[in-house]
């Protein structure tokens, strides 16, 4: 493909196929006048999206990097068939069995959460595509939704070849039809960023904030880990799926340039909210992974490094670059990148009967690593560690319930992770009583806040513990692993089974 | 037997015992004492932080006394106590 270089009437430089730049900038740039229905009845504000805007000051709308179909299916073609390739050599169980089993629980965590998530960007992509306010904005949208079919239906390919070797795969597909706890969290958060959301908020939250700052910690820390791990399958199928989001994602800045121009507040108000929600979500997926279930061997920064660099670093850059401020709880989320991926890790590995992947017990020398990385937290964790370690050693090998709750746990009402929020010492759960005199849990102040916002949109919703309660799920922790769909041939375990190689002297890490 | 009263009534608490990583669903007895109370969280949380030494429970920024039944405390559904482990001197 040929490629040349232009410049629009502002002087941002443009990349364009040569075969087709006659007739490009046309194309992408149809927009009718519409002269006998109302742009509000054809751009209805509750899905094209607040402020609405006359059409007219959409039309400076422009994705600095741009492509045709034509081009985009070449370059699509080319990437499948490349995968394709690696897929049919690579997924299979005796190339799993070969990976280091704390890595395999992390793809696991991926292929559960990410696939399904991806298919409900393909409805938000085409709300955008019908709804976007501007014909570049649309057809970019386009694209997006093809991406992020391909997003979903590449994960689903491989683990499905692998489901008959291990069954945990079979969750890729299944998370998101269960009841488990994280399909209850994850539900909350995808429909509501890309099934609900109108064009401007999808576009702000999943392109902006979402793809444009947060997912560089999937494709470039994620596909670096996966090269050193030795897995060339993730590495690439990550690498092919970044440069999708790359080009995709440019949907947000652009849209957001209008709205902080007609509305600032409502868009500090939309980056503030997704953005806690995105850190959630990622301190979870990449934090287990990059801190947890990666072998030392194969770390080279701690999670909180990569945030601090890829993040707080970059994101703070563009927010100041739309005349935007830090979201209000700036320095909560500065602590928690010390302190959320740990409690959440502690909590899961000691709940992980409730999940489908397995989950690495930290040996000596990763305690060390994590202390070295974290020397203002890790102490209090390396307490629980200890005391994890204690029990094992009185319990054996195999004796998974020894280090296993049994009580319930809490929720919070907004974003339905556990109570995980602040610190050991002092953790940032707060109960508010609402007007109907509903006690409801939070695990963080911004989860309250978001709440607060929209009740009206969150105050239905029932999580784990007001299913218990109303006697929609069991109390018991058995029958609620059933009613999370788990059974002992999926549910979590250690994955060493307790045979620790620093307790078998095989050696002080995994 | 003793007859089922109000007193008696299933209480579901939010309970966060300091030093653990997340806050439990612990269900008690509105008659029972708030030194239960602890121990069962302690028990609930052992397999993350060492049940031993005694523990204080909190409300509201308040130390309760162990001797109050749940009811006596006013502690109401879903309410969040802490248990604060006590070091010995």
């Amino acid at each position: 493909m040929l490629l040349r270089c232009t410049a629009d009437e502002r002087g941002t430089r443009h990349l364009v196929s040569d075969a087709h730049s006659d007739w490009y900038e046309l194309a992408r740039k149809c927009d009718w006048d519409l002269s006998y229905v109302d742009e509000r009845d054809v751009f209805p504000a509750e899905v094209s999206g607040e402020p609405w805007l006359p059409g007219a000051s959409w039309r400076g709308w422009d994705e600095p990097y741009r492509t045709s179909f034509h081009d985009y299916l070449t370059a699509q073609q080319a990437k499948e068939s490349g995968i394709e390739a690696l897929r049919s050599v690579l997924a299979t169980h005796d190339e799993r069995a070969r990976i280091d089993r704390g890595w395999n629980a992390a793809v696991k965590l991926h292929s559960a959460t990410l696939p399904l998530a991806e298919f409900a960007a393909v409805i938000g992509n085409l709300r955008a595509a019908r709804f976007g306010r501007d014909s570049a904005w649309r057809s970019t949208s386009l694209l997006g939704a093809l991406d992020e079919l391909r997003h979903t239906q590449i994960p689903l390919k491989i683990a499905h070849q692998l489901v008959a070797s291990d069954p945990q795969f079979d969750w890729a597909h299944r998370l998101l039809h269960t009841d488990d706890w994280v399909a209850i969290a994850a539900r909350h958060m995808v429909d509501e960023l890309l099934v609900a959301a109108d064009a401007v908020e999808f576009a702000i939250a999943t392109h902006f904030v979402f793809e444009t700052g947060f997912t560089n910690l999937q494709f470039v820390g994620l596909t670096a880990l996966a090269r050193r791990v030795g897995d060339p399958l993730i590495e690439h199928m990550l690498h092919s799926i970044q440069t999708d989001e790359a080009r995709h994602a440019q949907i947000g800045g652009a849209v957001l340039e209008q709205i902080v121009a007609a509305d600032p507040e409502r868009a500090q108000r939309l980056v503030d909210k997704w953005f806690w929600r995105s850190w959630q979500l990622f301190g979870i997926v990449t934090g287990f992974a990059m801190d947890y279930l990666a072998p030392l061997a194969a770390r080279q920064r701690s999670f909180r490094e990569f945030v601090q660099e890829w993040i707080v670093e970059q994101f703070d850059r563009s927010l100041r670059a739309y005349g935007l401020r830090r979201p209000w709880y700036w320095d909560e989320f500065v602590a928690a990148l010390g302190n959320y991926h740990h409690m959440v890790y502690a909590a899961a590995y000691t709940h992980r009967a409730s999940v489908w992947f397995d989950l690495a017990m930290p040996g000596p020398d990763e305690r060390s690593w994590l202390a070295a990385k974290y020397p203002d937290t890790w102490a209090a964790y390396d307490a629980i560690w200890s005391c994890v370690d204690d029990r094992w050693s009185s319990a054996g090998p195999g004796v998974e319930w020894y280090t296993h709750g049994a009580t319930p746990i809490g929720f919070c009402e907004l974003c339905q992770f556990v109570l995980a929020g602040g610190s050991p010492e002092a953790n940032s759960a707060r109960v508010v009583v609402d007007d109907g005199g509903r006690t409801r849990m939070f695990c963080s102040a911004p989860c309250q806040w978001i709440y607060e916002q929209e009740r009206e949109r969150y105050a239905e919703h029932e999580g784990v513990v007001a299913r218990i309660l109303a006697g929609k799920a069991p109390p018991n922790l058995l029958a609620l692993l059933r009613y999370f769909g788990l059974d002992a041939r999926v549910w979590g375990r250690d994955v060493h089974g307790g045979l620790h190689p620093w307790r078998t002297g095989a050696g002080s890490t995994r | 037997m003793k007859e089922a009263t109000l007193d008696d009534a299933a209480i579901p608490l939010h309970v966060f015992v300091r030093g653990d990583v997340l806050g439990l669903v612990l269900v008690v007895a509105s008659s029972a004492q708030i030194s239960d109370l602890a121990a069962g969280a302690r028990t609930a949380a052992a397999c993350r932080v060492p049940p031993t030494g005694r523990s204080s429970v909190w409300y509201a920024g308040v130390r309760l006394d162990p001797q109050l039944t749940i009811a006596q405390a006013g502690l109401r559904p879903l309410t969040r106590v802490d248990v604060v482990p006590e070091v010995d001197p």
